[in-house]
């Protein structure tokens, strides 16, 4: 035992230099990461303006989230995000990934590098773009429409459309992302596979079903739960387009977590806020990998 | 694995349709810049209102001295360049350096130590915002370029990366530089890093975008004009003329944001970011 411990101190000494290598991740977790976690936890029981002390109130942050229509409005629309994030985007990426991965390509880098291009650019930048060719009354979109004869829409300031040119901005940008990670993992599936199933007289759904989905499944779930950060944490993108609005029609928690914050002060609050959005964030990441577990099983 | 190249080009169904789908998802990638650029270029007072108009007969570089007249753009410019630059320096320094240590020697703790790095990757720091904002305020660095670059130094996922390509470093070349008196961090820094040349160029790839593009620790860290990166600047144009400047200005500005990358990406042709993916799926 004590012979043990000797050894152990005596490897610790030799390979002092390794943990010399991995101290400024952890010094930095634990002053940027860590702490704040356990001082957010702290204050989201708390009421206080940032200046003078901070008052205990027990759980009346968290309760009043569940009556305040704006946080609720902002769960709702990010959902929503998330929604179209799992549902539009990564099934969007899926098919250029696979259309990229043809066989019979011409150009296949030329379309590499231009479908990945998107995910380049800066997401406020492209957000000016986009805030002009949805605008109402000469925007790029309302010309088209009016061009087939359609009615021009309020895409910005409604509440029924004003989500429409934030998941466009969101797909947009970050639909290459998956698109490459995806194409990268179909590379990785042997050709004759295909072949073979070819010859046994598959069809291109059954190929798609029996092997490329299984063969990607470790990916996809990457993707996945990468998807649901990004589109839980979402901020830029309703914050330049529309600012969260018209009303709260598109604002985002992360948004709503920031107005607290750095608008009007209150800071129990939106930690209280930040709070929840962590436990989203673990409880759709652990549904994930259960639902993806039992898939892959089957 | 048979070859994917083609040898000749096929007039079929499945052919004309692949690539006509790709034409137009690659129309859609590219517009949006594309039309930035030419709106950028128009003279003030030329009409928006028909499509036709996209082109412009009289291009200007008037809209982009507009837009230094309504923000500090150059300063602007330096603080993005500033941070991107040494953002980048250090995160593919600390991360190659730990996942070196991670990757090569066994010592007391690593894999419980590596678990709790693989662990924090799961927690969002944006979400404790609050408390980051009030230590950067005790530190004094509120409005000092260092809070955008100090605390992403050496992140998690940097160094899970950078793990996975230098676990299949040979340990011969390791023994040998042993033998030849180097210590580790000599060893890092002559033997390893030449080697490890393509994962460092793909995490600096997507580290320097992400830093670049950056918006919202900008905007909470940054609170004067002259402190501003690029996108927090281009982000208030729209309203910097009391809500009416006119479009050519603001898409100047955002111009200047993006086109930088989009030169360097297509001139360092993509980046390299197949490196990166390629080792994301290997994880």
């Amino acid at each position: 035992m004590a012979n043990q411990f000797a050894n152990t101190v005596a490897r610790i000494k030799k390979y002092w230099s390794c943990y010399v290598f991995i101290a400024p991740f952890f010094l930095l977790f634990f002053v940027f990461q860590f702490f704040p976690i356990l001082w957010s936890f702290w204050l989201s029981f708390r009421k206080w303006n940032g200046l003078g002390p901070a008052e205990f109130v027990g759980l009346q942050n968290y309760i009043h989230l569940l009556t305040d229509r704006m946080f609720l409005n902002a769960l709702g629309n990010t959902a929503i995000y998330w929604a179209s994030g799992i549902l539009i985007m990564i099934p969007i990426a899926l098919v250029i990934a696979g259309l990229l991965n043809y066989r019979m390509l011409f150009g296949r880098n030329f379309y590499k590098t231009i479908t990945f291009l998107p995910y380049i650019t800066a997401t406020v930048a492209v957000g000016l773009i986009f805030g002009i060719m949805f605008d109402y009354n000469s925007g790029l979109i309302n010309q088209i429409i009016a061009r087939f004869g359609g009615d021009p829409l309020r895409w910005l300031n409604s509440t029924k459309y004003s989500k429409i040119p934030v998941i466009s901005l969101f797909i947009w940008r970050l639909t290459p992302w998956f698109t490459m990670i995806l194409y990268t993992g179909l590379l990785n599936i042997p050709l004759e596979l295909y072949e073979a199933a070819t010859i046994d007289g598959a069809n291109i759904l059954q190929k798609f079903r029996k092997i490329t989905v299984p063969s990607l499944s470790h990916i996809l779930l990457f993707c996945f739960i990468t998807v649901s950060v990004e589109s839980w944490k979402i901020f830029s993108e309703p914050y330049i387009l529309t600012r969260g609005g018209p009303g709260s029609s598109s604002l985002s928690i992360f948004q709503y977590l920031y107005v607290n914050g750095f608008t009007i002060f209150k800071l129990g609050y939106a930690s209280a806020i930040g709070y929840v959005l962590t436990f989203i964030l673990f409880a759709v990441s652990a549904m994930q990998f259960r639902l993806m577990n039992k898939w892959v099983k089957n | 694995m048979k070859s994917r190249k083609p040898n000749i080009i096929h007039f079929n169904f499945a052919s004309i349709s692949v690539h006509s789908t790709l034409m137009l998802v690659s129309l859609i990638a590219i517009f949006p810049v594309f039309w930035m650029v030419l709106t950028s270029l128009k003279p003030p007072g030329e009409s928006f209102s028909t499509i036709s108009s996209m082109f412009t007969r009289n291009p200007t570089i008037s809209n982009y001295l507009s837009v230094s007249n309504l923000v500090p753009i150059y300063r602007n410019f330096f603080n993005s360049v500033f941070v991107s630059f040494f953002g980048t320096i250090a995160t593919v320094f600390f991360c190659s350096l730990a996942g070196f240590s991670f990757a090569k020697f066994d010592f007391p703790g690593r894999n419980a130590l590596f678990m709790v790095l693989l662990a924090t990757m799961i927690i969002p720091p944006e979400a404790s915002v609050i408390p980051v904002f009030i230590i950067m305020r005790n530190l004094g660095w509120i409005n000092n370029l260092l809070s955008l670059i100090v605390p992403r130094a050496a992140t998690a996922v940097g160094i899970f990366y950078m793990r996975q390509y230098i676990n299949d470093f040979p340990d011969e070349l390791m023994e040998q530089a042993r033998i030849d008196g180097c210590n580790n961090f000599k060893i890092y820094w002559r033997i390893l890093i030449p080697v490890i040349i393509p994962a460092i160029s793909a995490w600096a790839s997507l580290a320097l975008v992400n830093r670049w593009n950056d918006f919202f620790w900008p905007l909470i860290f940054m609170r004067s004009r002259e402190m501003f990166t690029l996108m927090v600047s281009i982000s208030l144009l729209p309203v910097s003329e009391g809500l009416s400047t006119p479009w050519p200005v603001i898409m100047a500005g955002s111009s200047i944001a993006v086109l930088p990358l989009v030169i360097m990406y297509i001139v360092l042709s993509r980046f390299h970011l197949r490196e990166l993916t390629s080792g994301a799926v290997k994880g």
